[in-house]
């Protein structure tokens, strides 16, 4: 975005500093060096990413050709698992649930980061620090402990929201039993734990921009409408590509808080792929086909990131 | 660059020779002496754990050839690691857990085949109450030894019972819709009682065991002979009956689950309430006056869902630790343990030959023990009770969502069945 912006006026012949005492070292030594000092700075990183992602990976993949059941004996079993997956209605009903999910989540989270991230941003709102920081406060505890923290809250017997609502003379019933509004409620819980997070990359974004641009676009005679639109949305884009892709990413992950509400209830209607991914390997002990899943799931997720990436990207061109 | 590579790889050969030395270490453990050394895993963590923990001691000191050690984490972690510990080969000699999870890898192949102990007369294992060895039948096999049994009992609030001008706990379901209906109140008129007359959970049950206990009450069923039975007219007059009290009469609220049912008995909101053993400490805690009766009788049958532990021993290499294993549960079995064993857990004794007499010390125990005639174990032997109970759940809540019953059962039966069929 900024290749338009400014430009270097073409290099003279640079200076070139003085020989140190004890001469000047070969470049191509120093380079080789470089080399080594940074793989072996790497190599710890390396081993844990190899022995814990990239191994299981690989198993995984091999795994989901076969039977295995993660101990004792295996068979190979070709695409078995894999046709499974895409006739066996429980999938069918756990991939349309987290499609819908992901469609709950990832815009909710993504719009409620960025306006807050607009108003926060905003010099002239006291206390910026304070709410800056209570708002990122529920992404640093877990989503297992939010999902009962919140599970409490909405309990329709004991629960303090229904109490108070109650007195108001609304009821909204037993939420996380309601087919229709289950899901709704364990997605609030994702979104309300996660965009303080999502919020703090969009300040960032933020400050990145300029403040000539908007002085700028004043002088032109922009209004605060015209001034987003044109000025905040296209240097944000790149950041809002990233917090968006991994908003998605999360979304597709959602189970903690399903896990911990709903169990996949009320009859199936939060069960998520990965739910069922734990329910296969875990509970039935049916690893080969988890593993499949996985994969399955793993491709979808890549297609949606490059698909994104793609988009944003033709975007920040155009918007050049 | 060659130099720099040769380095490279030595570094990462130290690393892994390093790690694969500690992965070693962590399996092999027992080589000093003919002493068999076992890690036994199990869930009682509360005060039901020292007590297991003492007869394990007792066990020990008891002879020179079998060291147990014990290592004790809530039921769920131990559902949650017993895979991963299986495939590295690093897991415990014995586990215990929940009977309905036994069948399961007992088919996958990660247990001991027990049928020559069962056959054993020393063992104890002919003294078992017969329908908790049932639990333990995997493909025609013995796979484990239960190491508890307990029928679903009613607990009931007697104070509540007292202000309705009820005396005595219900003994049919016609008694027992009546005095839940007597015991609901909606004092404000607004539709939603404050207090219930029964907390009946309609997905995820305690031990997932209410509804299989009205279905039998009513001569029904879910799986029998390994086929799915659930769509009979009994099982269909069944949920008519208890969704009918439920939607109609209010005599619970909708979409209960365990977990919540417990809080709402020991809150004082439910006057009656399906439970396990626990119950009673939940609602001491919480000052509530309760009695413990049986699960009132359906019009064909008195028989309640038992929660069931089982344990079981993993199948290795060294057939050494399977049989120092059988010894302990032969050991764990006898009169004098099996006593102490169910005075410590507030279970019924697991052996036939224990009258309730026996166990009056804890008045709980001996009421349940009263009981354990009734007990009926779930889904036993088959393999996929996840799925299959996941059904069974649908099927109740939205029953009592208010759908067509009958089409429900159909579907039920079917996808049951094909659970069953799929191996």
């Amino acid at each position: 975005m900024s290749t338009t912006v400014h430009k270097k006026p073409p290099e003279t012949r640079r200076y070139r500093a003085p020989a140190p005492l004890g001469g000047r070292r070969n470049p191509a030594i120093g380079q080789r060096r470089k080399n080594f000092q940074a793989l072996a700075f790497l190599l710890p990183a390396l081993v844990v990413l190899g022995a814990f992602t990239a191994w299981p990976m690989f198993s995984a993949l091999r795994l989901s050709f076969t039977d295995a059941s993660g101990f004792g004996k295996e068979e190979w079993v070709g695409f078995e698992n894999y046709t499974r997956i895409f006739t066996d209605p429980v999938i069918i009903n756990a991939v349309v649930n987290t499609a819908l999910y992901a469609l709950l989540f990832t815009p909710t989270a993504v719009a409620l980061a960025l306006a807050l991230a607009l108003l926060l941003n905003d010099p002239r709102l006291p206390f910026r620090g304070f709410f800056r920081t209570a708002l990122f406060l529920p992404f640093i505890i877990s989503l297992a402990v939010a999902a009962i923290a919140w599970a409490y809250l909405i309990d329709p017997q004991v629960g303090l929201l229904n109490y108070w609502l109650g007195n108001a003379g609304i009821r909204i019933g037993n939420v996380l039993q309601d087919p229709v509004l289950a899901m709704p409620a364990v997605a609030f819980v994702a979104v309300w734990k996660s965009f303080g997070f999502y919020m703090v990359i969009f300040l960032a974004g933020l400050q990145e921009i300029p403040g000539t641009l908007y002085e700028a676009a004043r002088v032109d005679g922009a209004g605060p409408w015209t001034r987003f639109r044109h000025v905040t949305m296209p240097m944000l884009s790149n950041t809002t590509a990233f917090v968006l892709i991994f908003a998605l990413i999360a979304a597709l992950q959602a189970f903690d808080q399903i896990y911990v509400m709903t169990g996949g209830g009320p009859y199936g209607h939060t069960e998520t792929v990965v739910m069922q991914i734990y329910t296969s390997g875990f509970r039935k002990l049916d690893v080969g086909f988890a593993s499949a899943l996985s994969y399955v799931l793993l491709a979808a997720t890549l297609l949606l990131s490059v698909i994104q990436f793609v988009f944003f990207g033709k975007r920040e061109r155009e918007g050049d | 660059m060659n130099r720099s590579l040769t380095l490279l790889t030595a570094v990462a050969a130290a690393s892994l020779v390093l790690t694969s030395c500690s992965g070693a270490g962590a399996g092999s453990g027992n080589k000093e002496g003919s002493k068999a050394e076992l890690t036994f895993w199990h869930g009682y963590t509360e005060a039901d754990g020292k007590v297991l923990n003492k007869i394990v001691e007792d066990f020990n000191a008891s002879q020179s050839e079998v060291s147990i050690k014990v290592q004790t984490n809530p039921w769920s972690v131990i559902d949650d690691t017993l895979l991963p510990a299986l495939s590295s080969g690093n897991g415990p000699d014995i586990v215990a857990m929940p009977a309905e999870r036994l069948p399961v890898y007992a088919d996958k192949g990660a247990f001991v085949e027990l049928d020559d102990l069962y056959k054993d007369p020393n063992s104890n294992l002919d003294k078992l109450v017969p329908a908790a060895a049932d639990m333990e039948t995997v493909n025609g096999h013995k796979y484990g030894v239960p190491s508890g049994f307990v029928p679903l009992a009613m607990f009931y609030n007697k104070d509540l019972f007292a202000k309705a001008g009820i005396t005595t706990p219900p003994a049919t379901w016609d008694q027992w819709i009546a005095a839940a209906k007597k015991l609901t109140v909606d004092a404000n008129g607004d539709g939603t009682p404050e207090q219930f007359g029964l907390g009946l959970p309609d997905h995820a049950t305690v031990a997932n065991g209410v509804w299989p206990s009205l279905f039998y009450g009513n001569g029904g069923d879910i799986v029998k002979d390994g086929k799915a039975v659930v769509d009979s007219p009994e099982n269909a007059e069944t949920l008519k009956t208890w969704v009918d009290a439920i939607r109609n009469d209010k005599i619970s609220p909708t979409g209960l689950d365990g977990i919540a049912g417990d809080k709402l008995f020991s809150s004082g909101k439910a006057a009656m309430y399906l439970g396990g053993p626990w119950m009673s400490s939940i609602a001491k805690e919480n000052n509530i006056n309760y009695g413990i009766a049986a699960v009132p009788a359906g019009p064909k049958d008195q028989a309640a869902s038992a929660i069931g532990v089982s344990m079981a021993i993993i199948e290795q290499k060294d057939d050494s630790k399977a049989a120092a294993a059988q010894k302990f549960f032969s050991y764990f079995l006898q009169k004098e343990q099996a006593t102490a064993w169910s005075l410590g857990s507030g279970w019924p004794p697991l052996r036939s030959d224990i009258p309730a007499a026996d166990v009056a010390a804890n008045p709980v125990v001996e009421a349940l023990t009263k009981q354990s005639g009734f007990g009926r174990p779930l889904l036993p032997g088959v393999v996929n009770s996840t799925d299959t109970l996941t059904a069974v759940d649908k099927l109740t809540q939205r029953a009592v969502a208010g759908e067509s019953i009958q089409d429900l059962l159909s579907e039920t039966q079917a996808s049951i069945q094909k659970i069953l069929d799929a191996k």
